[in-house]
């Protein structure tokens, strides 16, 4: 009798649980949904997308997209999780420098031959690509390159823009003051951050993967001077690329290197602030990384509709739509180089022009690793926890374990 | 039947100041968000710091509820309707164990509580992969299903823990009584000790809600719909790479307390006397 | 005779009070941990991640993250992060709840206030955390310069020596009102008359405390300390958004590390191992909890 009581508690728990867990969407009528996952939490982004997914959806009458937004920091686990549970959608926007690692898993479609990627950027077609097989196909690219603050540069008296490391310095001791500092980077001890170390490493000639030589030994002393001399902050280790644009439009920060994403929110956040923006300035020659994002079909979703969607939104008036409303830089020339003509956007022109000296990270399945020994090691200098030759002689003995 | 020593005249004042002091340090933290979330995005970063605005801004609050597909008061519904499933489920489940581990011994009780135990020590992030796939497979993938039995893992070894000493602590001549009034173990644990256990399963049921309100992990993982993940899940709307927006995120951060500790304010008269009115005595 | 046997049954009955929340624990995290032990003597990587049978990889897993720094540094983070968060939460917690047992006007009215800080989201608590302690903005060096305590901003965060200290703070903030209203709720199970009967006999305040007050709550002393070991012990949100194991991984827990290892360098089955080690050592600590309540055994 107890038993039977005990059951109907169980039961009754069970049920409770039941009825809250509500129902599963069905399928509407004979349109197929077909799913997307980005990760831009900047809202101009999202509209943006949405934008362009409704008149999609609106041009035919055979897909309905939906685009999910997954956070950026969740969307490496939730693709993790996905691929192991089978559980992914049909197509997917996502971080470059990751690209390769995912497609290792075997979770993306080969795309080979479904696009004319012959006119884009070399950086992000080979961001897609593996043993020339090609996994998906880019979305549109940005770069890293300088602001600086003008009416700074005018009251230090600054006439000519760095172009040069010692330049660089030399400005931004000038324009350091006790409430100002010269210059920001995004440090953090991740792939945004070595997104942001790599264009000084590149520029002694370094590649990624020689860390431990003299020009990566160069970069990163460097880096440890700036920090040393007071110009940058060492908050940097802890600050976004949002965060260093935040600190810039605030007027702590006089120098940034930053991304073309960030004008359309500075525009509409600070429109007083009179800035400028200028290549990274160069140790050997003029450097800067690519990133952006690229699209990819998920193998064994409705690849049928994915590459249907693919078809609209690389055409160039999509492409141009996106690009514009998000500050980026078409992956595909010849539209970048019409992109932008009006005079307000001469200050993506320079970014453009950066593009020419901008390189891609990897590709490499096991980039990951790769860059997390790479922005350990401007950690160590930065925070004074290793010299430059010692950081870079354990960052370098761990990527030769990745890379033979 | 209010029997305690009330503290009064002098004493009673030193110690208000005293309390009132000890409030002040501890919640400074909260009034620093209140008082960000006012300030404009540059006022935030202005040395030194103003302790309050110059320029009210209730822009970042007007933010919080019109920002992309992502509604404030949808995803407060839903981070609602999860922590009371979690703590229904919980507490459902909890008190009989607790009732079950503290009054009785069978063989296998102790295993019983290490596995209690063990079930809390993992960290999420590694139970996430199995726990998707259950979901995935029992159809609750994308409901507030799977985040409420998520959520009430972390709740029932938490109450059943906390309820077994409030069972223990209950005289064994209170439960023979109502034998004798014609109880079963049932009907004798569910009129006679779960009342006088009160106190301890209002802890507990607070602590289960508290803990699936600030679940984000379960929530935004089993859950991919922006529309039907909980608030918690906003945060990261305004984190990550394109930045931490302090006016926006202590906005957020205000928007999310405040309706709970409404909630809490107006059942705290409640849970303190039960807890503190010494309803379990020898 | 009868009244053993009847004793019998009655403990029994026992096992049906507690077998269904046992049963869920059981489904919901017992086989997920059963996976993730299985996963960590895999060799899972992106690479074979959805591959039909994994690896099997014996203690591979194991070994590599024993010859692996970081995970020793995490570990000892880890250690020294509980033992110094559940010392200062338990005592002030103690000490609060000890004050507010004592029934002035504003007592109760208070003691509510005082639990706001368990109501946040710990990932809210971590970001206000994050933005107090702060280098040049933060508004905890501009009171200690104000009350000339230091002189120049301490890098609480970016600096390897300061950061754990940051997130102990942070972390007692939260554990206090846990540990206040736990001991609370016990303290109203003490009997008052043996207070009362106590003074009669001319105990003094440490006395009454030490014979009566702590013996009569171990139970809940036991079940502060234990929880907040386990929750202290996996410690993930709050270490994950106000440093990420940064600044050079010298605030990286066995948690962080793991997730690092799963979720943003796909190596799956370290992740899983280095889990796996937290587990075990848990699993100790739980053992050796059982062993000491002996209680009414």
């Amino acid at each position: 009798m107890k038993l039977r009581k005990m059951t109907s508690v169980i039961m009754a728990a069970a049920m409770a649980a039941g009825l809250l867990a509500g129902s599963v969407t069905v399928n509407a009528a004979d349109t197929a949904d077909i799913t997307l996952w980005y990760y831009w939490e900047n809202e101009g982004h999202q509209k943006a997308l949405n934008e362009m997914i409704e008149k999609y959806n609106g041009s035919q009458a055979d897909y309905k997209l939906t685009a999910k937004y997954v956070p950026f920091a969740d969307f490496k686990k939730q693709l993790s999780i996905g691929a192991s549970a089978s559980e992914l959608p049909d197509l997917v926007l996502l971080d470059s420098p990751d690209h390769a690692s995912y497609a290792s898993m075997g979770i993306f479609a080969d795309v080979t031959g479904k696009f004319d990627v012959s006119d884009y950027y070399d950086g992000p077609v080979a961001s897609c690509t593996i043993d020339d097989v090609l996994y998906g196909v880019p979305f549109g690219c940005n770069c890293l390159s300088l602001y600086y603050n003008q009416d700074m540069f005018d009251a230090a008296g600054i006439t000519e823009v760095p172009q040069t490391w010692d330049e660089l310095k030399e400005a931004a001791q000038k324009l350091t003051t006790d409430k100002v500092s010269g210059l920001a980077f995004c440090s953090l001890q991740n792939e945004e951050g070595t997104f942001n170390f790599a264009p000084w490493l590149w520029s002694t000639g370094a590649s990624s993967y020689e860390i431990n030589s003299e020009g990566g030994i160069k970069a990163l002393t460097y880096v440890k001077s700036l920090v040393d001399d007071g110009v940058m902050s060492k908050e940097c280790i802890n600050w976004t690329q949002g965060d260093v644009m935040n600190q810039f439009i605030s007027g702590n920060v006089a120098m940034m290197v930053n991304g073309p994403w960030q004008i359309p929110t500075m525009k509409a956040e600070a429109p007083d602030l009179n800035w400028n923006v200028t290549l990274i300035p160069k140790d050997k020659e003029f450097s800067s990384a690519i990133g952006g994002e690229n699209y990819a079909v998920i193998a064994g979703g409705n690849e049928e509709g994915a590459l249907n969607y693919l078809e609209y939104a690389t055409q160039e008036e999509q492409v141009s739509f996106m690009m514009n409303s998000m500050g980026y830089i078409s992956a595909d020339k010849t539209i970048a180089e019409n992109q932008f003509s009006g005079e307000e956007d001469a200050v993506y022109k320079t970014f453009v022009e950066q593009m020419e000296y901008a390189k891609a990270r990897g590709p490499l399945a096991e980039w990951p690793e790769v860059s997390d020994a790479i922005s350990l090691a401007f950690n160590e200098v930065m925070t004074d926890s290793a010299t430059p030759e010692e950081a870079a002689e354990t960052a370098q003995a761990t990527i030769d374990s990745i890379v033979q | 039947m209010d029997d305690e020593k009330k503290v009064t005249g002098r004493k009673n004042v030193v110690m208000c100041i005293f309390s009132v002091l000890i409030l002040c340090v501890l919640l400074f933290p909260l009034y620093w968000i209140v008082v960000t979330s006012l300030k404009t995005e540059k006022e935030i970063f202005q040395m030194p710091p103003t302790f309050w605005p110059e320029l009210l801004n209730t822009k970042s609050y007007a933010a919080q509820v019109a920002s992309g597909d992502f509604n404030m008061f949808q995803s407060f519904a839903n981070s609602f309707i999860i922590s009371v499933g979690a703590t229904l489920v919980a507490v459902v489940l909890a008190v009989p164990a607790s009732y079950g581990i503290a009054k009785y011994h069978f063989p296998g009780r102790k295993v019983m509580m290490l596995g209690f135990l063990v079930t809390q020590m993992l960290p999420v992030a590694v139970l996430l992969t199995p726990m998707f796939i259950m979901f995935r497979n029992m159809h609750l993938y994308n409901t507030a299903g799977a985040a409420i039995l998520a959520d009430a893992t972390i709740g029932i070894p938490f109450s059943v823990l906390i309820l077994k000493n409030y069972f223990a602590s209950i005289p064994k001549e209170l439960e023979e009584a109502a034998y004798i009034d014609g109880c079963n173990r049932f009907t004798a644990f569910v009129r006679v000790l779960i009342p006088i256990a009160k106190p301890g399963v209002m802890v507990c049921g607070i602590f289960s809600f508290l803990y699936a309100w600030g679940d984000l992990a379960y929530g935004m993982t089993f859950i991919i719909d922006q529309q039907r993940r909980p608030i918690t899940a906003g945060i990261f709307n305004f984190m990550g790479q394109y930045g931490t927006k302090w006016s926006y995120l202590t906005a957020f951060a205000v928007v999310t307390i405040i309706p709970v500790a409404l909630i809490f304010i107006f059942m705290q008269k409640y849970i303190i006397s039960g807890m503190t009115s010494g309803a379990v005595k020898g | 005779m009868k009244k053993s046997k009847k004793l019998f049954q009655y403990d029994n009955v026992g096992i049906l009070f507690v077998l269904p929340a046992f049963v869920y624990m059981l489904v919901f995290v017992g086989y997920p941990i059963v996976k993730n032990v299985i996963l960590s003597f895999q060799d899972v990587t992106m690479r074979t991640l959805t591959a039909a049978s994994k690896p099997f990889a014996g203690l591979e897993n194991y070994t590599a993250i024993f010859h692996d720094a970081v995970f020793w540094k995490s570990l000892t983070n880890t250690v020294l992060f509980t033992i110094a968060c559940l010392v200062v939460q338990f005592i002030i917690g103690f000490a609060l709840a000890m004050f507010f047992s004592k029934s002035f006007k504003f007592s109760k009215p208070v003691r509510g206030l005082l639990m706001m800080p368990w109501m946040i989201p710990i990932t809210v608590t971590a970001l206000m955390f994050k933005f107090i302690f702060g280098t040049d903005v933060g508004i905890l060096n501009y009171i200690l310069q104000s009350l000339g305590l230091i002189k120049d901003n301490i890098e609480w965060l970016t600096s390897t020596n300061t950061a754990m200290f940051a997130i102990i703070c942070a972390n007692v903030w939260i554990g206090i009102p846990f540990n206040m209203i736990l001991i609370s709720t016990g303290l109203t199970t003490i009997p008052k008359e043996l207070y009362e009967s106590a003074s009669i006999d001319g105990a003094n305040k440490l006395q009454t405390f030490s014979r009566i007050t702590v013996p009569l709550l171990r139970p809940t002393i036991e079940s502060v300390l234990i929880l907040g070991f386990i929750y202290t012990f996996k410690v993930f949100d709050l270490v994950y958004v106000m440093t990420s194991g940064g600044p050079v991984n010298s605030t990286h827990m066995l948690s962080t590390y793991s997730y690092k290892l799963s979720f943003e360098m796909f190596k799956y089955s370290k992740g899983s191992a280095v889990a796996n080690v937290l587990l075990v050592i848990l699993l100790i600590v739980g053992v050796f909890y059982l062993r000491a309540t002996k209680e009414d055994d």
